[in-house]
């Protein structure tokens, strides 16, 4: 059983991404139980076809206990097995707490078969406290994925979950497996990534680019491939799927400073527009002065 | 700063949830896990009070409280609390989950406060502080949210004072205590706010709390907090005497000071002094032949292991006016650096013969080691007779030593205390019966 943790900036498709990619290894033949570390719970949506699951921790409040996983397992596309962590009322109480009881309760329960192939973790984008770092402390996740593109923002915060996971990696097995883009359309972002994840010393993994298709899939609560199984979109998410099956990259990524991580986006040209506008405007002073 | 204590004696800051049971009819309301207030109890407290030990309301915070917030659990509990506890005035507590947990106890007590209920709250994580800086804090909220609103009158009463000396239960005499000062306070003609224990009128005293001519504060650092506070809220002025008053000496420097700090009429408050020292020094005389005869079988040496303001306060009474001589003094209260310079120039004047002493004075909450120190040490004095001034935790010290022990810190365990005191001249006496018979349980 592998397990994976996906990460990456909020707002950066990493459920869309991870659940796309999870119908890609469905097709592979694969056992796949998908866990939303996500208060917002919306991490099984396109699996499941819509958002009707009921939370680990919702169930939690309304019952007292949970003794059977039928409460909070349920079947998705191709035979996943969905589960969402879900997390108390906004501003009330801990939700990273409330993960950790969510993945205790998942293995107390035994939702950890055998006959799994992969278990993915989608978590929230910002790792802010202990309870987030729960799917990728001992004995969990043993492989992570960042999804980024080439915006700044994204990449500063794939650097920093590279910080958090270079602490656990030192301590436990958890590795990086790539870097996974979900393309924004910026200027030389395959480029970019690629050189991004060398410096951390990992890979690029795959470049998803950037396709309506997956909109209006999600528009239906459905993944690319369950919705338009011939569109080229879908073979892109089946590519992912096998480039994550074949991969055979792990490491402990080495976090870049600042001003390292500065340097590079600047090298491929994300700084070249506000140099020229600068200079011009260095050239309009010096005129007018 | 070592990485591991040894037998702190004293709580987190839960802790203060006794100074609340030592408000008569006080209700604390814990919200904090199942045992901790307990655990606090067992450490400090004897006796349960009012509302304290298992009578506590508490919300047991468990896991769901965490992940959920238990702001609920806190409203239904301070409800039903209101139903089953008569009290005057109940507190609430939060313990480290709340805290950690970010529930917003303001907002929750807040509900109740709107309605005029006799209600306050006092965030207490352990992990914010000690019982001892709780317990000034807890003064604070009590003051900023109850007396503030509660107090009809606040014009200045002349001759009233509020005292702020023992930490109830953390003294485990505090009751005594606070009584005794009580008393040779109004014998100099003030009349006397105590706020905690039997001598007290309860939440009715504590209204009249801005009314206090000035304050006084007795001990080295805990409540300073509180009297500065009251400074700048009702502009009270406060006197501070740094350790407690044991015995005539001590006690009548105490009112002297306090009387000219109040601006009293020296005669009667020098009356007074007259008459209480008389008394206090013939019941020595009446027994000066037996202590005379008897001079070579009292300790020669005390070694403490206490609060600062009980250290300071009982070493000064026994060299002056027993002749015993301060040993190493372990002040184990946590007590903050800045406060500690202080503490030690009190032991180099220590002596009324006005020869500056050299007293080894240690500052560490560890008093495991302590506990060493004092071996270590009392092996240069084989051929004197020791006395230990501690908790029950010294008992196996003091077998090992062959000394006589005094409890005067908690834990406490092999003493029960019920009014017993040893401040004033009441106290000094009290004292001196109390080594005489630890000395004199030892005779066959």
């Amino acid at each position: 059983m592998r397990q994976v943790a996906i990460y990456g900036k909020g707002g950066i498709g990493k459920s869309t991404t991870t659940q796309n990619l999870t119908a890609g290894l469905t097709e592979l033949g694969k056992k796949v139980m998908v866990v939303g570390c996500d208060p917002k719970a919306d991490s099984t949506r396109l699996l499941l076809n819509g958002l009707a699951q009921k939370t680990v921790l919702d169930t939690l409040r309304e019952e007292g206990e949970i003794d059977d996983l039928s409460y909070i397992v349920k079947e998705g596309f191709g035979g996943t097995r969905c589960v969402e962590s879900g997390g108390p009322e906004p501003g009330v109480g801990c939700a990273g707490r409330g993960i950790i009881t969510s993945i205790g309760m998942l293995e107390d329960l035994g939702a950890y078969t055998d006959e799994l192939d992969y278990v993915f973790y989608d978590v929230l984008g910002d790792v802010v406290c202990g309870g987030f770092a729960m799917p990728i402390r001992e004995g969990k996740a043993q492989e992570i994925y960042i999804v980024a593109s080439g915006e700044m923002m994204a990449l500063y915060a794939a650097n920093n979950i590279c910080k958090g996971i270079q602490k656990y990696a030192v301590k436990g097995g958890v590795r990086l497996g790539g870097i996974i883009c979900n393309s924004r359309k910026v200027d030389r972002e395959r480029d970019l990534l690629e050189a991004f994840a060398k410096e951390l010393g990992s890979q690029l993994i795959y470049f998803v680019p950037r396709d309506n298709e997956v909109q209006r899939a999600e528009i239906q609560k459905k993944t690319v491939i369950d919705h338009n199984p011939e569109h080229p979109q879908a073979q892109e998410y089946r590519n992912l799927a096998q480039a994550i099956e074949d991969n055979q990259m792990f490491v402990i990524p080495k976090p870049m400073t600042q001003e390292r991580l500065e340097e590079i986006l600047t090298e491929y040209g994300l700084f070249d527009d506000l140099k020229e506008t600068a200079s011009e405007e260095n050239k309009t002073i010096r005129i007018a002065g | 700063m070592s990485s591991t204590i040894e037998q702190p004696r004293f709580t987190c800051a839960l802790g203060a949830y006794e100074s609340v049971v030592a408000i008569k009819r006080g209700v604390p309301i814990l919200h904090s896990g199942p045992g901790c207030g307990g655990k606090v109890g067992q450490l400090i407290a004897q006796g349960e009070g009012y509302a304290g030990g298992s009578t506590a309301p508490c919300t047991n915070a468990e896991e769901q409280d965490v992940v959920f917030g238990g702001e609920k659990k806190l409203r239904s509990v301070i409800e039903n609390s209101f139903k089953v506890i008569d009290g005057d005035l109940y507190v609430v507590i939060t313990g480290c989950t709340a805290a950690i947990t970010g529930d917003d106890i303001g907002a929750i007590v807040g509900e109740f406060q709107e309605e005029d209920k006799p209600i306050v709250y006092l965030e207490a994580g352990g992990f914010k502080s000690n019982n001892y800086v709780a317990h000034e804090r807890l003064i604070n909220a009590i003051v900023d949210q109850y007396v503030d609103k509660f107090a009809e009158d606040k014009e200045v009463e002349k001759g009233l004072v509020n005292v702020f000396a023992s930490v109830p239960y953390q003294d485990p005499f505090w009751n005594g205590n606070l009584e005794g000062l009580k008393r040779i306070l109004e014998g100099i003609g003030l009349k006397v706010n105590i706020l905690f224990g039997e001598e007290s009128e309860g939440v009715k005293e504590w209204l009249t709390i801005p009314k206090a001519e000035f304050n006084i504060l007795v001990g080295p650092w805990v409540g300073l907090n509180a009297v500065k506070h009251l400074k700048r809220l009702y502009g009270t002025p406060y006197i501070q005497f740094p350790y407690l008053p044991v015995g005539a000496v001590e006690t009548s420097r105490f009112l002297r000071q306090v009387a000219e700090f109040a601006g009293l009429d020296p005669e009667q408050s020098e009356k007074y002094i007259k008459k209480e020292e008389g008394k206090y020094y013939a019941h020595i005389d009446k027994m000066a032949s037996f202590m005379l005869e008897f001079r070579y079988g009292i300790p020669r040496r005390v070694y403490t292991v206490a609060d600062a303001s009980t250290s300071i306060g009982f070493s000064k009474f026994l060299l002056n006016e027993l002749g015993i001589i301060p040993g190493t003094q372990n002040i184990v209260d946590d007590i903050p650096e800045k406060f500690q310079e202080a503490v030690k120039k009190e032991y180099e004047d220590i002596s009324n013969l006005g020869r500056q002493r050299d007293i080894e004075v240690r500052f560490d909450p560890d008093a495991g080691k302590a506990q060493e120190v004092i071996e270590e040490d009392a092996k240069n004095y084989p051929d004197k007779r020791i006395l230990l001034l501690g908790s029950a935790w010294e008992k196996g010290l003091a077998s090992k030593l062959k000394a006589d022990l005094l409890i005067v810190s908690v834990p406490v365990q092999y003493r029960l205390i019920m009014n017993c005191g040893y401040t004033g001249y009441e106290g000094g006496l009290r004292t001196i019966e109390d080594i005489y018979d630890r000395v004199l349980a030892t005779y066959r």
